[in-house]
């Protein structure tokens, strides 16, 4: 389970990679895919320890993406603390609830990466638009999965081959 | 409660240690980890601290020498005001000297040819012996009379290079011949190893008025006429048949200090 999840985690900072692709339209690559991990640990785990594995998806961010790691670790577990404070109150999981998450998520780590790069003059320019396309479309991807996953496409998948075989 | 603060203390921990290990992967300009930017920077605060400490003792062990030079100064300085003060008392002591050694050559003319100046060194008016000085190595003869700026001395009875020595009126051997300034009485001035004179012979019948002045007669043989001597303090009657008659010296011999030596008067001279 825990292979299964590390993989799922690789792939999806893959996937970010392949967004910002050269060719594909920039919306893409403003879209933080991993916040979905910190919001669904948020939301649904109830284990302690995953601000630490925050860290090891920041820091695998770091590598995949940055051209220094360390700052990314911070900005992610920065997230997930923030995250499961805010879980602590909110007591919706919808996928209203994930999508709000994701906003916030997407948030706190562009703005502390790029305080934690501040240091080094690394930091990027940051725009409100930048930041507000980035807290929204990875909003919705959180919501998304949110929604896919209320649809539990395994029970549905295995309903219909019963149906079919009778 | 206890769980969120451990939590937050280790994220803050961790923290430092990514964003440490981040500089040390960033490279300034200069080539070198940001890292060790950051390190000088802390440093720097405490090595200037260092220097700073070092150079306020260097300070104050220059502020303690230059003290102690202060007070080796300040202790030197104050023997040469010493030294200058006694300087200005001598020469203070040698200007009054020279301001009375000129009023006496102006009072003496007469006795200027033959003269020598000296300056009185020592007295002892108790035993009635003044040690006088000349500048220059002379042979004064023996008594020889000397005179203040008010009036006469005594005489010289030793003399040696430049020291001499003088037997006062005072002396409790000394006698001068005296008269009145008209020369009507005469009597003979004894010195009584006190601080006044005797005058004796003096005839029951002479004028005498308290203070008067007695001048030097001549008739010692020794002293040169015409010479204040002294100042007639009392006249009394006695059993004897001549006048009791007290007097002090004309001359201050507390406070003289330039004498003039008549070395070349003689008798025979005829005291002009």
């Amino acid at each position: 389970m825990r292979a299964r999840m590390i993989g799922l985690a690789v792939l999806t900072l893959v996937a970010q990679r392949l967004l910002g692709t050269p060719g594909l339209p920039m919306w893409p690559s403003e879209i933080v895919l991993p916040t979905v991990w910190i919001v669904a640990a948020s939301l649904r785990s109830r284990e302690l320890r995953w601000p630490y594995e925050a860290l090891l998806l920041g820091l695998g961010w770091d590598l995949f993406l940055e051209p220094v790691v360390g700052p990314g670790g911070i900005a992610w577990t920065a997230a997930a603390l923030c995250l499961h404070a805010l879980a602590s109150f909110v007591a919706d999981r919808s996928s209203k609830a994930w999508a709000a998450f994701g906003v916030v998520g997407a948030l706190v780590v562009t703005i502390v990466h790029q305080l934690a790069l501040l240091p080094f003059g690394l930091a990027t320019s940051m725009t409100v638009p930048h930041l507000a396309r980035t807290a929204l479309f990875s909003g919705l991807w959180c919501g998304l999965v949110s929604a896919v996953l209320a649809l539990d496409l395994p029970k549905r998948w295995r309903a219909y081959r019963v149906r079919k075989l009778r | 409660m206890r769980y969120s603060t451990a939590l937050v203390f280790r994220t803050l921990v961790l923290w430092t240690v990514l964003e440490i290990l981040a500089a040390w992967q960033v490279r300034s300009p200069a080539g070198t980890p940001v890292l060790f930017s950051w390190m000088r920077s802390v440093a720097g605060p405490v090595i200037s601290t260092v220097e700073w400490a070092g150079a306020l003792s260097g300070d104050i062990g220059v502020g303690l020498s230059d003290f102690e030079r202060v007070l080796a100064d300040n202790q030197k300085m104050r023997l040469q005001l010493e030294e200058l003060r006694a300087r200005h008392m001598l020469l203070q002591e040698d200007l009054g000297a020279l301001r009375e050694a000129s009023v006496l050559v102006e009072t003496s003319a007469n006795f200027q040819t033959g003269s020598v100046v000296a300056r009185c060194t020592y007295r002892d008016l108790g035993a009635g012996t003044m040690e006088v000085r000349t500048a220059d190595k002379i042979l004064i003869p023996r008594d020889a009379p000397v005179v203040g700026a008010e009036g006469l001395l005594g005489r010289v009875v030793r003399s040696e290079g430049r020291r001499h020595w003088l037997q006062l009126l005072t002396h409790a051997a000394a006698a001068v011949a005296v008269q009145t300034v008209d020369g009507d009485v005469q009597g003979l001035a004894l010195g009584t190893g006190g601080s006044h004179l005797t005058i004796a012979y003096v005839p029951r019948q002479a004028n005498l008025e308290r203070g008067g002045v007695l001048m030097t007669s001549g008739g010692d043989g020794i002293f040169p006429p015409g010479i204040p001597t002294a100042r007639i303090v009392r006249v009394r009657e006695s059993d004897d048949p001549f006048l009791e008659v007290r007097a002090i010296s004309s001359a201050d011999l507390r406070a003289t200090r330039s004498v003039l030596i008549l070395s070349r008067w003689a008798a025979k001279d005829g005291g002009d």
